[in-house]
């Protein structure tokens, strides 16, 4: 029985990487303090290997044949995409894979009914990846990772109960399709709330962002699917709210887990609200849902 | 605006991605706009609002919005803090009615 021994749900805004030197202080606290306790406390739990689940901001694949969840099976994991390097300004990276645990993934989701899409080429990744392997220099480490770009933009998109069955599976797959001292690492990357391309593009809804960070803090999962519909997503920015629901799958995974932030930003210059969440795993109820 | 509009047949979804993919075309469009939209089965109307810098109207089409936000940045730029906030900025005066800089090609 494989064990998960870290999770989290981070913002991957390109901006906290391009612009964070523009930023007023008390902005850049909120960056580093979040991604420096995902840094220490990731690390400290060793995992072997990282499920990032993230929204593809159709980098991928054509708006008319768009997968819900597609796993990278690469050995490693090059990025930022060419189009994307002036955009976010990171360092290029080559993080290594896991090809035996992101096929693993891809098989047992489809035998728990949960249909993804698998490719074995180096996926298109802009800040939804990249984001999180500079902040954390997994590209320096000797951790798997195992990308899960999820369809969050493109209508109709998987909602918040489906995200949340699909992290169900998973949490039943790490525990008993991977080898048993397995240590597995989950993080969802995305949000809080923007509205890339759209004419409330500075616009933040710091009201649901907060409402969001104290809902997945508390672990109360029925508050969290009843009260945050993508309709309630879209409202507080469309087209790139709804990129929390990549924050689901972690969240079905571990049950309902109590968790800590490290502070919020809605800064107008970041085009996004800025928060993350360190799940306690010692809380979980994990079969209650 | 939400979801109504949005129209997964739009050509110009294709041409933003297919811009996003192959940097010889991103050089190309820089160059020749022209002979680039010359390549793709676009909807009159549709052409004459990427000619125009009429988002507004691409949305109405059913241009996905964060691809008309990628679009903008072929036009305007998409360097962090620089061309890219004017790309921003462009695009949503032509979102909200206001009238936008088509100096820049």
């Amino acid at each position: 029985m494989a064990k998960i021994v870290f999770a989290a749900g981070v913002p991957h805004a390109p901006a906290i990487v391009g612009q964070f030197d523009h930023a007023p202080d008390e902005v850049k606290a909120v960056v580093t303090d979040t991604f420096e306790a995902v840094k220490q406390q990731m690390y400290a739990a060793r995992p072997d290997v990282l499920i990032v689940f993230a929204n593809d901001h159709l980098a991928n694949s054509r708006v008319r044949s768009y997968p819900d969840f597609l796993i990278g099976t690469a050995r490693e994991h090059r990025g930022p995409h060419s189009w994307f390097k002036p955009w976010i300004g990171c360092r290029d990276y080559v993080a290594k894979g896991n090809p035996d645990v992101a096929k693993a993934l891809f098989r047992g989701m489809t035998h728990r009914g949960i249909r993804m899409t698998a490719k074995a080429e180096n996926l298109n990744f802009d800040d939804n990846i990249s984001v999180p392997v500079v902040m954390t220099d997994l590209d320096q480490s000797e951790i798997g990772l195992v990308p899960v770009l999820q369809n969050c933009t493109v209508p109709p998109y998987p909602d918040q109960y489906h995200c949340y069955a699909v992290g169900k599976a998973l949490g039943d797959f790490v525990r008993n399709d991977l080898p048993a001292d397995l240590r597995v690492g989950l993080i969802g990357s995305g949000g809080l709330s923007h509205e890339p391309g759209g004419a409330r593009y500075y616009k933040i809804d710091q009201e649901f962002d907060r409402a969001f960070l104290q809902l997945t803090t508390q672990g109360d999962h029925d508050t969290l699917l009843k009260e945050m519909t993508p309709e309630r997503m879209d409202t507080a920015g469309m087209g790139g709210t709804a990129e929390i629901l990549a924050w689901y799958p972690i969240m079905g995974a571990i049950g309902e887990c109590t968790g800590e932030d490290f502070g919020y930003s809605g800064w107008p210059n970041f085009r996004c609200g800025i928060g993350g969440v360190i799940w306690d795993l010692s809380t979980s109820k994990q079969h209650q849902h | 605006m939400g979801w109504e509009k949005f129209d997964p047949n739009l050509v110009s979804n294709d041409l933003v991605q297919d811009l996003k993919w192959d940097e010889q075309l991103r050089e190309l469009f820089k160059q020749n706009e022209r002979a680039v939209l010359d390549q793709y089965d676009l909807l009159p109307e549709e052409r004459a609002a990427i000619e125009a810098r009429d988002f507004r109207k691409l949305y109405d089409l059913g241009i996905h919005p964060y691809l008309g936000g990628q679009l903008s940045r072929f036009i305007w730029g998409n360097e962090a803090g620089k061309s890219a906030v004017e790309a921003a900025n462009n695009l949503v005066a032509s979102l909200t009615g206001q009238t936008p800089n088509i100096s820049k090609t």
